[in-house]
């Protein structure tokens, strides 16, 4: 199984074994629709995306929990 | 009472007094507030389900009641964001408004909510820095269009099991944007930054989102009145009519989804100028060649309407190498279904056989999958010269006894009127009956019309006639409806 770690807009995204995705050690809950093979995030709730990173760091850039933007 | 206008047609001072207004509740704690009843929601009981949009509609009728209390203006209504000409250089986005859009890092840096004067919290309720906004910077770089919601405001039933983003055909689902044009989650994804994550009301554009899409439901309520919220019942928890919605506060009306059915009842009104919802149905011809046609996006729906001038049989079919799914609907009204058919035709084809009184039908195709598109060609033909003769009605002849035996049938006679004079048309027995008396000499002009004018539940109509040929539909009163009946027509 895969094992992927990065530093994403200064956010640790790691996803194990291809499944199991944590933002900053904080395991995030996601939905997979296998039909359609696109992940869709309680974080992220009007977008459905092609792969479980690019929800990773869309998630990391956009939601106010893990942003870093400052003023 | 408050009117809710397109966004860019406000005067300057209703722009500075809507500004002013959030801009209090935000220093209430007020504002924060809403936004953390929409984070903190369950996301499947608010979104990509059926409750979407009476939860919503909850949600900003809340806020602008608010508004209107520390502005002290009860007329204060939240303007609408009318996505076909609110892009970037709409006066909806100037200064007196809402700002404009990002920076290069996304931050907002002009209007009432720039950085410095507008901070956003995260779903605990803490500060997490200024308003972001990207325009069309994460992944759809254009807002819905006109057309586009003209093709959501064609779509019914409201929604349909499994009660999700898979739902099609539904309106809901539509409107959401997970099948077909995309709309609301377009509006969201378009402007980009805080609008994306559940704490997407830390913009006030979100408002304004919402409002739009409120307009649209509303818009469709008035357009199709026989089509109900749904699920009534059987759905999951928080979802059905009378069930309440999750996060949804006691307050001046209701927690449930028939709560906010009615708009007017809330004393909602949108000054209508931008909706447009009756788009031209293509026509039909009985007979002619095959209409070609295509669902363009996955999850687009086509209306067709076609005449039928006379009782008979007639075939409405499709053809090509689409799976196409086919609903009738009719007479005279595109929200009584008929009948539906998935492969009833060749190949994948959708076909539907049937005896037809005369009247306006309308045809709904749609591909049997939610996810693909295609082409395909649809006609109606009749099939046959002579049809099943017309059962005569004789004036002061004995009862004809018949039945309407399956959901949405409806059974047709003749009246040979020779002489002008005072005419009563009833039916008898245990089933609830709806008559319609057409003519002179036509199927199709509607004269008369009876419910529930005979004993019991039976139909009457008593109407002075001239000579000439007439026609009488029975149905039952309600579409699934089914039972015996007797008719009889007597002279006076």
């Amino acid at each position: 199984m895969a094992h992927h770690k990065e530093i994403f807009e200064d956010c640790e995204i790691e996803i194990k074994e291809d499944t199991n995705l944590l933002i900053n050690g904080k395991e995030i809950d996601y939905e997979h629709d296998r039909d359609i093979n696109k992940w869709s995030s309680r974080y992220l709730p009007y977008t459905r995306y092609d792969s479980l990173l690019e929800m990773a760091r869309a998630i990391a850039q956009h939601t106010v929990e893990f942003s870093n933007a400052k003023e | 009472m408050a009117v809710r206008k397109d966004a860019n047609t406000l005067s300057a001072a209703e722009r500075a007094e809507f500004v002013a207004a959030i801009q209090a509740l935000k220093a209430e704690g007020i504002y924060d507030q809403f936004v953390l009843r929409h984070a903190n929601a369950i996301m499947s009981a608010i979104h990509r389900s059926p409750a979407f949009l009476p939860w919503h509609r909850r949600f900003i009728f809340d806020l602008e009641l608010e508004l209107q209390r520390v502005s002290g203006n009860p007329d204060l209504g939240i303007p609408y964001w009318n996505w076909p000409s609110g892009s970037a250089n709409a006066s909806m986005w100037n200064d007196n408004l809402l700002g404009g859009n990002g920076d290069a890092q996304g931050i907002v840096r002009t209007g009432p909510f720039r950085a410095g004067q507008w901070t956003v919290v995260n779903a605990s309720g803490l500060p997490a820095g200024p308003l972001m906004r990207a325009f069309g910077q994460s992944g759809l770089p254009t807002l819905p269009t006109q057309g586009e919601i003209n093709q959501v405001m064609t779509v019914t039933p409201y929604d349909v099991s499994p009660w999700n983003l898979s739902s099609n055909p539904s309106f809901r689902n539509q409107l959401e944007g997970w099948i077909g044009p995309n709309l609301h989650n377009r509006g969201h994804v378009w402007v980009g930054g805080s609008m994306l994550p559940m704490t997407s009301p830390n913009d006030p554009v979100f408002f304004m989102h919402h409002c739009m899409v409120d307009k649209i439901w509303h818009d469709w309520q008035i357009r199709f009145p026989n089509q109900r919220y749904l699920p009534e019942t059987g759905g999951p928890f928080g979802q059905n009519l009378t069930d309440p919605m999750d996060s949804t506060p006691s307050g001046q009306i209701g927690p449930r989804p028939i709560d906010v059915l009615n708009s007017a009842a809330l004393g909602i009104v949108y000054d209508g100028i931008i909706t447009q919802p009756q788009p031209a149905i293509p026509h039909i011809i009985v007979g002619a060649n095959p209409t070609q046609a295509d669902i363009a996006s996955p999850g687009e729906t086509d209306l067709f309407q076609f005449e039928i001038p006379s009782f008979g049989p007639y075939t409405m079919y499709t053809t090509g190498s689409s799976d196409t799914f086919m609903t009738l609907l009719g007479p005279n009204d595109p929200n009584a279904q008929v009948a539906s058919n998935d492969d009833g035709g060749e190949n994948l084809n959708s076909q539907i056989t049937r005896n037809l009184s005369a009247g306006i039908y309308y045809l709904r195709i749609r591909l049997f999958s939610a996810r693909t598109t295609g082409n395909y060609a649809v006609g109606v033909r009749s099939d046959g010269n002579n049809p099943n003769p017309v059962t005569e009605l004789i004036i002061d002849g004995a009862s004809i006894n018949a039945a309407i035996s399956a959901a949405n049938e409806s059974d047709l006679y003749r009246l040979n009127i020779t002489t002008e004079g005072t005419y009563t048309i009833q039916t008898n027995g245990t089933t609830d009956t709806f008559i319609t008396l057409h003519g002179p000499n036509s199927q199709i002009p509607v004269i008369a019309s009876n419910d529930d004018g005979g004993a019991s539940f039976n139909a009457r109509i008593r109407r002075q006639i001239t000579a000439g040929e007439y026609f009488v539909r029975v149905r039952h009163f309600s579409p699934i409806g089914t039972g015996p009946y007797a008719i009889r027509v007597t002279r006076e």
